[in-house]
C-alpha cells in the first residue's frame, strides 16, 4: 500500500512516503525550496518523494493531511466571535489567510496531484504527533504525550500506543488541553517578548535560560495555574495571541515583567536589563518543565507503562526531556528525529497505514535518514570549474585526512548520504570542528553560523564512550540518539570539551551509533585516535536565517560564503583556497565584468 | 548636489558615461525617471524626516537586503556557468553586507528614540526599498532573464537610495550608509549589463524589455493585490462588525462555560480520516 503524507500551511511543510507500512522517504519542504520554514504546499518534496520511490501520483492507495482544515478554522473563527469586538484588526486577516488556500485541502490535493477526493484523508493534528512519536518508536506498548502550539483545538494530548501480537498496532488519545491554553503559546510569548522570532526562536530562549536564574518563577506562575484534574489554563488576561494578531502578550503582561526587548538590541548578560531577559528566559523554562513533569509523572501512575513517547514542537525542548527522563518514573522517553508539524506528514501516513487501513505493524528503521542523497562527483566538478583544491578519496583516507583537519583546528562542512528528517544536523548535514577550545564556539558564532553568542554547540560523541564524558541517566543514551536530550558535561571533562559545555555545564548530545551513522562514527573514533577525545562539536550545516543544506551545490555556496575551511561530500574533499587566493578571484571576476 | 547624472548614481560612476550604458537609449526613461525624483523630493524628505520611521524602514530594507542576498544565493546554485556562479556569490556577500549596514543604522536610531516607537506608518508606497526581488522564482528563469532582471533591480534600488540620500543631509550617518550601497549597486548594474550582454549577446537588448514588462506587470499585480485587500479587508470589517454580532454574543456565552483542564478525547474522533472536521 502507497500512503503519502502532507504537512503543509502554517509552518514547516513536509511530505512523507509510505510504502507497505515502512517509510521509503521523507523530506521539509524549506530543504528543497530553499526558503526558511517554507509553509507552501509541498509540491516539491510531494515530487522528490514520488519521484524517488519511482512512481506516480496515481499509484498512490491514499493521501493524508497532517490536521484537519475545517475544524482549525472552526477554532480560528470561534476564537475571533469570542474575542469580539477586540478581533476587529485580525478578523479579516484571519478569514482571508484560511478562506484563500487552507480550507479547501482537499480540493487542492486533490486537483495538484490528480487523485480522487476520496482518496484524501485527513489526520488530527495531535493524532500525527502521536503517530510520528509512537509508530516510529522501537517500543510494543508506550504511552503517549503531545505538546505544541497549537493543532485544531488541542494544544496537548495524552494517550496510549500498542502493538499486538498479531501485529495490530493502536492509538488511543485519551484527554487534551484546548487552545487558548497552551504550553506552547506559552512559551512563544516569551519567545516574542524577549525579541526573538516565534517559531524559530525558542531554542534562542532555552539557550538564553542556562544565564538566568529563575527568580520570576512566582510571576510566570501567574500566567500560568495547574487546574484541580492536574492540567493547567492560562490567565488570559496577560495573553493577547489569541485575540489580535499584532502581539502575543498584553499590557498586563508588561506590567508584570516590564518592558519587552527589541528584537534589534543585543542582549549584554553584564547589563541589569540582559540579566532580566536571561531571569525570564530561566522561569519561563522552569516552569515549563515543571508542569511538564507534572503531566509525565501523572501518566506514568496512570498508564504504569516503563516507556514514554513525546510529540510536537514543545518536545524539540532538550532540558525539559531530560527532566522528564530523569524524574517523571519513565525508564525510556522516545522522542523522533522530526517532534514538529514537518514530522506530522510521516506520522499521518504511518497512522492511516496502520490504524485507518488496518495493515499489519512493520518495524520503522530507527534513523532520521530519509531525504535526497548528496553527490559527491558534483561537487568535484564545482570545485574545479572554480580552480578549488580538491580530492577524491577512497573512504578511509577520507575519513583520516579530515580527521586531521579537525585536529588542526579547521572547520569543516561534512555531508553524507541522505538529508535528514527534521530540525537537527545528526551527521549527515553537519559541520564539525574540533570541541575543545572556547575560541572555536565563539569562532563558529562569528564566522559561520553569524548568531547570538549564547547560543551553544552540540556534541557529537560514539555510543561507546559517552557515559565517559557525560552524566547520562538510564536511558539517557537513547534520548540523545536525535539530540533529544540536554545531559551534563562531567566536571572533570568540562575545560577539554569548552566548545560544547554550555554556560551551565550541560551539553545536548548526539549519541552516535555505527549502525545508524557508521561514516560519523568512523570519523569520531579516527579523531579520538589522535585526540584522545573521541567528541567532536557538530551543528547544523546552513548560515543564519537558511534551511540546512541538501545538494552538493548548496554546500559548496555555504563553505564559499563562511568560514568553513574544508568541504567533504561523498568522497570528495575541498580545502578553501587562502584569502588573498580568493581576493585575486574577485579580482579576475571584476575584470572579466569590465571587459 | 553631490551626484550628477540620470538616475542619481554616485558621481564617481557617471561621472564618465558608464561603459555599461553603452547600447541603449537613455534620453526618454532616464529624463522622466530624474524629473520624477525632483518633484518627489519633497515627499522623500517628509518621510525620512522622522527618525523612528526612518528606523523602521532601514530595518525593513535590512531584511529586504537579506532576502535579496538569498535570492542571489539560490541564483549561484542554480547556473551551470561558474563565472556567473562567482559573480551572483560576491553580489550576495554584498547584498548581507548591505543588510548588515542598514540593519545597524536603523538599530542604532531606534536606540537612540527617547521613547519606543509605536507601529506608525512606514510610507513603502512612497519610499519603497529594494524589492525587484521579492517574487523572483530563480529556478524558473535562465541566466539571461534572471541577469536583466537584476539589473532593472538594482538600477531601480539605486535610483531611490540616491533620492534617500539626497534628502538625508541632516542624518550624516545614515546618509553615509546610502552612499556606501549606492557605491556597490553601481557595480552591480555594471557587471549584471555585461554578463547579459555575454551570455546573450543577440538577445539582451530583448530581454531588457522583457524584464522591463514583468517589473510593470508585476507592479500591476501589487497594486491590484494591495487593493483587493483593502476593499475585502473592509467588506470583512462590515460584516464583522454587522453579521457577526449575535454570533459573538452567542460565542461569549458558550465561552464562559467551556471548563478547563483536561476534557476527554471521543472514540469517535480517533475512529475516522474522512472528515475534515
Amino acid at each position: 500500500m502507497k500512503i503519502l503524507g502532507i504537512s503543509a500551511h502554517y509552518h514547516d511543510s513536509a511530505a512523507a512516503l509510505v510504502i507497505d507500512g515502512v517509510p521509503v522517504a521523507a523530506v521539509q519542504e524549506e530543504r528543497l525550496s530553499r526558503r526558511k520554514n517554507d509553509a507552501a504546499f509541498p509540491l516539491l518534496s510531494i515530487e522528490w518523494c514520488l519521484d524517488h520511490a519511482g512512481i506516480e501520483a496515481g499509484a498512490l492507495d491514499a493521501v493524508v493531511f497532517y490536521e484537519r482544515p475545517m475544524l482549525k478554522f472552526d477554532r480560528i473563527l470561534t476564537c475571533a466571535l469570542r474575542a469580539f469586538p477586540r478581533s476587529w484588526r485580525a478578523f479579516p486577516k484571519a478569514m482571508k489567510n484560511s478562506l484563500g488556500e487552507k480550507v479547501w485541502v482537499r480540493g487542492v490535493i486533490s486537483s495538484y496531484l490528480g487523485v480522487p477526493a476520496r482518496k484524501v484523508l485527513f489526520t488530527e493534528h495531535h493524532q500525527s504527533h502521536a503517530a510520528a512519536a509512537f509508530l516510529t518508536a522501537p517500543t510494543p506498548r508506550a504511552a503517549i504525550l503531545t505538546t505544541d502550539g497549537v493543532g485544531e483545538w488541542a494544544t496537548l494530548s495524552i494517550g496510549l500506543g500498542a502493538r499486538r501480537p498479531d501485529g495490530a498496532a493502536s492509538i488511543t488519545l485519551l484527554r487534551e488541553v484546548r487552545f487558548p491554553h497552551s504550553l506552547g503559546m506559552l512559551y512563544s510569548t516569551f519567545t516574542a517578548y524577549l525579541g526573538f522570532a516565534v517559531n524559530e526562536g525558542e531554542y534562542k530562549v532555552m539557550g538564553l535560560a542556562s544565564y538566568g536564574r529563575p527568580t520570576l518563577v512566582n510571576e510566570v506562575r501567574r500566567l500560568i495555574r495547574r487546574t484541580a484534574d492536574g492540567a493547567f489554563a492560562l490567565e488570559l488576561d496577560y495573553f493577547e495571541f489569541h485575540t489580535t494578531a499584532q502581539r502575543s502578550y498584553s499590557s498586563r503582561f508588561i506590567d508584570l515583567f516590564g518592558p519587552p526587548r527589541s528584537p534589534y538590541e543585543p542582549i549584554d548578560l553584564q547589563t541589569a536589563e540582559g540579566r532580566r531577559f536571561a531571569d525570564c528566559a530561566a522561569s519561563v523554562q522552569f516552569v515549563l518543565e515543571d508542569t511538564l513533569l507534572g503531566i509525565a509523572r501523572a501518566l506514568r501512575q496512570e498508564t504504569g507503562l516503563p516507556d514514554l513517547c513525546m510529540g510536537g514542537g514543545v518536545a524539540l525542548n532538550g532540558v525539559a526531556n531530560a527532566r522528564i527522563l530523569a524524574e517523571s518514573g519513565f525508564e525510556r522517553l522516545f522522542v523522533p528525529p522530526a517532534p514538529g508539524d514537518a514530522g506530522c506528514a510521516l506520522g499521518a501516513a504511518l497512522y492511516a497505514d496502520r490504524i485507518h487501513f488496518d495493515n499489519p505493524d512493520r518495524e520503522v528503521p530507527d534513523h532520521p535518514f530519509w531525504g535526497p542523497a548528496v553527490d559527491g562527483s558534483a561537487l568535484a566538478q564545482l570545485a574545479h570549474e572554480d580552480r578549488q583544491v580538491c580530492d577524491e578519496l577512497d573512504d578511509s583516507e577520507l575519513i583520516d585526512r579530515t580527521a586531521d583537519d579537525l585536529i588542526a583546528g579547521r572547520v569543516v562542512g561534512w555531508m553524507d548520504g541522505a538529508l535528514e528528517f527534521g530540525p537537527r544536523a545528526l551527521g549527515h548535514r553537519s559541520i564539525l570542528a574540533a570541541p575543545h577550545a572556547a575560541e572555536m564556539r565563539d569562532r563558529l558564532n562569528r564566522d559561520i553560523k553569524y548568531r547570538e553568542e549564547f547560543r551553544p554547540f552540540a556534541p557529537a560523541v560514539p555510543i561507546e564512550a559517552a557515559d565517559r564524558y557525560f552524566e547520562l541517566p538510564p536511558g539517557g543514551a537513547r534520548l540523545a540518539r536525535f539530540m533529544s536530550g540536554v545531559f551534563p558535561v562531567r566536571p572533570e571533562w568540562r575545560t577539554r570539551l569548552a566548545a560544547i559545555t554550555h554556560t551551565d555545564g550541560t551539553a545536548r548530545l548526539q549519541t552516535v551509533e555505527q549502525s545508524m551513522a557508521p561514516r560519523l562514527h568512523a570519523l569520531l573514533e579516527s579523531y579520538g585516535r589522535r585526540s584522545g577525545i573521541p567528541v567532536l562539536l557538530n551543528t547544523s550545516f546552513n548560515l543564519a536565517g537558511e534551511p540546512i543544506v541538501n545538494r552538493a551545490v548548496e554546500g559548496y555556496s555555504t563553505f564559499r560564503r563562511s568560514g568553513i575551511d574544508v568541504l567533504v561530500a561523498g568522497r570528495t574533499r575541498v580545502v578553501k583556497r587562502a584569502s588573498s587566493a580568493m581576493q585575486q578571484e574577485k579580482i579576475a571576476c571584476s575584470r572579466s565584468v569590465a571587459r | 548636489m553631490n551626484h550628477s547624472g540620470l538616475s542619481g548614481y554616485p558621481r564617481c560612476k557617471c561621472r564618465a558615461r558608464p561603459r555599461f550604458l553603452n547600447g541603449y537609449n537613455p534620453s526618454v526613461a532616464d529624463f522622466l525617471m530624474e524629473m520624477m525624483r525632483i518633484l518627489l523630493r519633497p515627499l522623500h524628505r517628509w518621510v525620512w524626516l522622522d527618525a523612528a520611521r526612518r528606523a523602521r524602514k532601514l530595518l525593513c530594507f535590512a531584511e529586504t537586503e537579506a532576502d535579496g542576498g538569498r535570492h542571489l544565493v539560490r541564483a549561484a546554485e542554480v547556473t551551470p556557468d561558474p563565472l556567473l556562479r562567482r559573480l551572483f556569490l560576491f553580489h550576495a556577500r554584498d547584498e548581507q553586507r548591505h543588510a548588515e549596514l542598514f540593519r545597524r543604522r536603523g538599530a542604532a536610531l531606534l536606540h537612540a528614540l527617547s521613547a519606543p516607537p509605536r507601529c506608525g506608518y512606514r510610507a513603502d508606497w512612497l519610499a519603497p526599498g529594494e524589492r525587484g526581488l521579492d517574487d523572483l522564482r530563480i529556478e524558473e528563469l535562465e541566466d539571461g532573464a534572471l541577469l536583466a532582471f537584476l539589473h532593472l533591480s538594482e538600477k531601480s534600488a539605486a535610483t531611490d537610495f540616491a533620492s534617500y540620500r539626497d534628502v538625508l543631509q541632516r542624518d550624516p550617518p545614515t546618509r553615509a550608509v546610502f552612499e556606501e550601497v549606492l557605491r556597490d549597486e553601481a557595480y552591480h548594474m555594471n557587471y549584471t549589463l555585461s554578463q547579459l550582454v555575454r551570455v546573450s549577446a543577440q538577445r539582451h537588448r530583448l530581454l531588457l524589455w522583457r524584464a522591463r514588462l514583468s517589473r510593470l506587470w508585476k507592479g500591476y499585480l501589487r497594486v491590484a493585490i494591495a487593493l483587493a485587500g483593502v476593499i475585502s479587508g473592509l467588506v470583512l470589517t462590515i460584516l464583522y462588525f454587522t453579521l457577526l454580532v449575535p454570533f459573538a454574543l452567542l460565542a461569549k456565552r458558550l465561552a464562559w462555560r467551556e471548563p478547563t483542564g483536561w476534557l476527554p478525547v471521543s472514540s469517535e474522533r480517533n475512529a475516522s480520516l474522512d472528515r475534515q472536521y
